[in-house]
């Protein structure tokens, strides 16, 4: 009898593709579903990336990329991190994969070991607990908490380091509570890391230039040079610039892990579509003028959303300060009944009330590792937004 | 510690990169070089495919698609297979990536624990025993022999088979001998595995369309239907169609297995390049006269190429059924001096002093798992062959 290999078969089939289904039911079925569950831009990518797209078309550029990625897309990305993050880095610490989760996979495949731990501040986007199972490692939760803005504390991180820590990932802004770290918060983390110089930093920092009220995201590598050669910052155009179909993630770290991953990449799919790398080579060259434009319709629809969303008692709501992702909790509901007689025990069954009864898709906060919350994106028009969050204070409202 | 793990030193060094390294770099220094190593062809994708990614970018298809790819691409794909295998399989059971290689990686990946043997015949492509390792699987090489046109007997698959085995790979047209098997090579091959109802098949089927001399490809599922049940049928866009670079493979299997090929593929890279996947698509489901025009092209260049190099002494050659490589035995050179005085101890030796000496570049048989050999693609011009032909046969001359 066939056995799948256990690395595969343990992999959770995520409650959230079942409720996608169902939203996509509803909607066959007519009825006038409204889903805040993706995590993507609603916008059109930038001009820019079409016409990089159709030149790199054009010029016939199709024969096999570098498994690296094309050089003049990786001085692209250079340009990017000087620009952008203050970083100066060299060609042979770059690379470029199929988008920015396969950066994350090419580097725990390059670097874990059986029983190594790696720890993943929550709420966290659940691939990366996922791909350290995968390779034998032990994901390690450390609660960030609500009344700290979902900011990662960094006496919260030194109680969790051990001798087997592999790696530390952060992801700020953050999917999906949207907090962002400031730059005393990772001053006094770099500190905790300065004292663990075993561990491997993971930033990831896709969602970096969606920050709002004025504030700024900062790398660590820029606070911490000194931890530089442990750290690997991820990036990529899905999030900045609305360009998640395209699959263009890219990371700069040390160079002997680099070179790692690129040998593992290079045996799991190689370089990456070349028209794709023109059209990141575009927008990571041009202006970021589109990427402030959509910022700031972000920050509106945020405002909104928060804005509304508290005042409905029974939630409790932290402002996110970047990505587009609200994050409430809904404590205050857990054990009562919705108004068609579904019992809320928990957050899966939160969602698919609404889902069932208001016909509003959102992700449970538990697909994050947090309970009972509801990941709301708001990259949305403001119709929709609008009238999602009439459904939900008539949902909250019709609770007994 | 050991920043890499453990399963990196699975992957031998690559055999290509000192070589193709050296051909860079003399090329870089402006020396007359002619490269036959590269295993892509030469010519540019066709114009409808080209039209039809412009089109998409234009329709903005740039967001998310679903993991395995759009409905569209999987149904073109389950339709090709069906035009031209006569295979019947739904979209369901269709998995796109990023490029046939992935394909491989994620059916080894999601199936190999630790011990399991794969059989493959080789000479053959060497991602397949380094992507075997990776997944801590055993690759069991079996040597093809040239009196039997480089294909594998029953005889030696049969012997090849322990209860350990998991696996066969196939790859037919094959890289690098362009050996393909007929109906009733394969049938002899599908008698064995009939015995062995645990072991999966694997046929690498990328090479498929480019076959010569008014031959058709076959494959596994088609010749023996009885082990549908247990095989994962691989195809892609790249060969055929010249869209190495677009990045696009697919693999259709039993609807149970491609379920845990996605959900991998789901924490490994996601959906291939949506654009991508809309050029496959196009490929796939529109005229297919392109596909001919090329292998009537590569059908005189394989002769020229094979009639050219039969006639240098010292050199053997089959005259290949497909693909677009020839692989020619130097067993007769070995031990021989160059002009330049290096004594050839080794087919790296042979194709070294060939590129430094005359300028071409080739591949050694080493890098294929099979010594004694080197690899020449002719996709490239006539009036590069012919230059190339030349030049390889004064090398052989000369040695002494």
């Amino acid at each position: 009898m066939f056995r799948p290999a256990t690395r595969v078969s343990s992999l959770p089939s995520p409650a959230t593709i079942a409720m996608a289904a169902r939203a996509r039911d509803l909607k066959s079925e007519g009825k006038p579903v409204i889903s805040l569950a993706l995590g993507q831009p609603d916008f059109a990518s930038p001009e820019e990336a079409l016409e990089g797209a159709i030149a790199e078309v054009k010029a016939g550029h199709t024969g096999y990329p570098p498994i690296p990625g094309q050089k003049s897309l990786l001085e692209a990305i250079a340009h990017k991190f000087k620009r952008d993050n203050g970083l100066d880095v060299s060609l042979s610490q770059l690379m470029v994969a199929n988008g920015g989760k396969q950066i994350i996979f090419d580097a725990f495949m390059a670097s874990i070991e059986e029983g190594d731990e790696v720890i993943v501040p929550s709420p966290y986007w659940v691939s990366y607990p996922l791909i350290v199972q995968m390779f034998g490692g032990h994901p390690v939760e450390v609660p960030c908490r609500e009344e700290d803005k979902f900011r990662l504390k960094a006496e919260a991180l030194a109680k969790a380091i051990t001798p087997k820590t592999r790696w530390v990932v952060l992801n700020f802004p953050n999917n999906p509570t949207g907090a962002i770290l400031e730059q005393s918060d990772l001053e006094e983390l770099a500190e905790v890391l300065r004292k663990a110089p075993h561990v491997m930093i993971m930033s990831d920092e896709i969602y970096e230039h969606l920050t709002f009220s004025g504030k700024q995201h900062v790398s660590l590598a820029k606070i911490a040079p000194d931890l530089a050669d442990r750290i690997l910052t991820v990036n990529g155009v899905s999030k900045a610039y609305a360009m998640t179909g395209w699959r263009v993630g890219f990371a700069c770290g040390p160079e002997a892990l680099i070179k790692a991953m690129i040998k593992v990449q290079g045996n799991i799919s190689s370089g990456i579509c070349t028209l794709a790398q023109g059209g990141a080579r575009a927008v990571l060259t041009g202006s970021l003028e589109s990427v402030h434009a959509m910022r700031r319709v972000y920050e509106e629809r945020r405002d909104r959303v928060v804005g509304f969303l508290r005042t409905i008692p029974e939630i409790s709501c932290a402002v996110p300060d970047g990505a587009f992702y609200v994050f409430p909790g809904f404590a205050a509901l857990m054990g009562k009944k919705s108004a068609s007689g579904r019992v809320l025990k928990n957050d899966v069954d939160l969602a698919e009330a609404l889902l069932e009864e208001q016909y509003l898709a959102t992700v449970p906060g538990s697909a994050f590792g947090r309970g009972p919350h509801l990941r709301l994106s708001f990259a949305a028009s403001d119709a929709e937004l609008t009238e999602a969050c009439e459904r939900l204070k008539r949902f909250v409202s019709g609770c007994l | 510690m050991s920043l890499v793990a453990d399963r990196m030193n699975r992957i031998l060094p690559s055999q290509t990169i000192a070589i193709t390294q050296k051909a860079r770099q003399l090329k870089a220094e402006g020396k007359d070089i002619i490269s036959l190593s590269a295993g892509e062809p030469d010519f540019d994708t066709p114009d409808f495919i080209k039209q039809a990614a412009i089109d998409a970018i234009v329709r903005g298809e740039t967001k998310y698609t679903d993991v395995a790819g759009t409905q569209a691409v999987r149904q073109a794909a389950a339709d090709r297979l069906n035009e031209d295998f006569g295979l019947d399989y739904r979209k369901e059971e269709i998995c796109v990536s990023t490029g046939g290689k992935q394909v491989i990686y994620n059916a080894m990946t999601a199936s190999l624990n630790a011990g399991d043997e794969v059989v493959i015949p080789a000479p053959a492509w060497v991602s397949y025993p380094d992507i075997v390792r990776l997944a801590d699987g055993v690759p069991v090489i079996v040597q093809t022999r040239p009196e039997n046109g480089f294909r594998l007997t029953a005889e030696q698959l049969r012997a090849a088979i322990t209860e350990r085995t998991k696996w066969f790979i196939l790859c037919s047209p094959c890289n690098p001998t362009g050996a393909a098997y007929s109906e009733e090579q394969l049938k002899a091959l599908t008698d064995v595995l009939l015995d062995y109802p645990d072991i999966w098949i694997l046929t690498d089927d990328i090479y498929a369309k480019l076959i010569y001399d008014g031959r058709v490809s076959k494959t596994i599922v088609q010749v023996e239907p009885k082990l549908r049940e247990r095989t994962v049928t691989m195809n892609g866009v790249s060969k055929a169609y010249a869209m190495t670079g677009w990045r696009i493979g697919f693999s259709a299997a039993p609807e149970a297995f491609t379920k845990q090929l996605i959900k991998l593929q789901g924490q490994s890279t996601s959906n291939p390049c949506s654009i991508a996947q809309a050029a496959a698509c196009a490929a796939l489901s529109g005229p297919q006269d392109c596909i001919s025009e090329m292998v009537a092209v590569y059908q005189k260049r394989r002769d020229l190429v094979v009639s050219r190099l039969s006639g240098i002494a010292g050199l053997e050659c089959n005259k290949p059924e497909g693909a677009f490589y020839v692989f020619v035995s130097i067993k007769n050179l070995i031990g021989k001096q160059t002009q330049k005085g290096k004594t050839l101890t080794s087919c790296e030796d042979f194709v070294t002093s060939l590129l430094e000496e005359t300028g071409v570049a080739a591949v050694q048989g080493a890098a294929f798992l099979t010594p004694g050999y080197f690899r020449i693609s002719y996709a490239t011009s006539t009036e590069l062959l012919e230059e190339a032909c030349v030049r390889i046969k004064s090398f052989c001359e000369s040695l002494k």
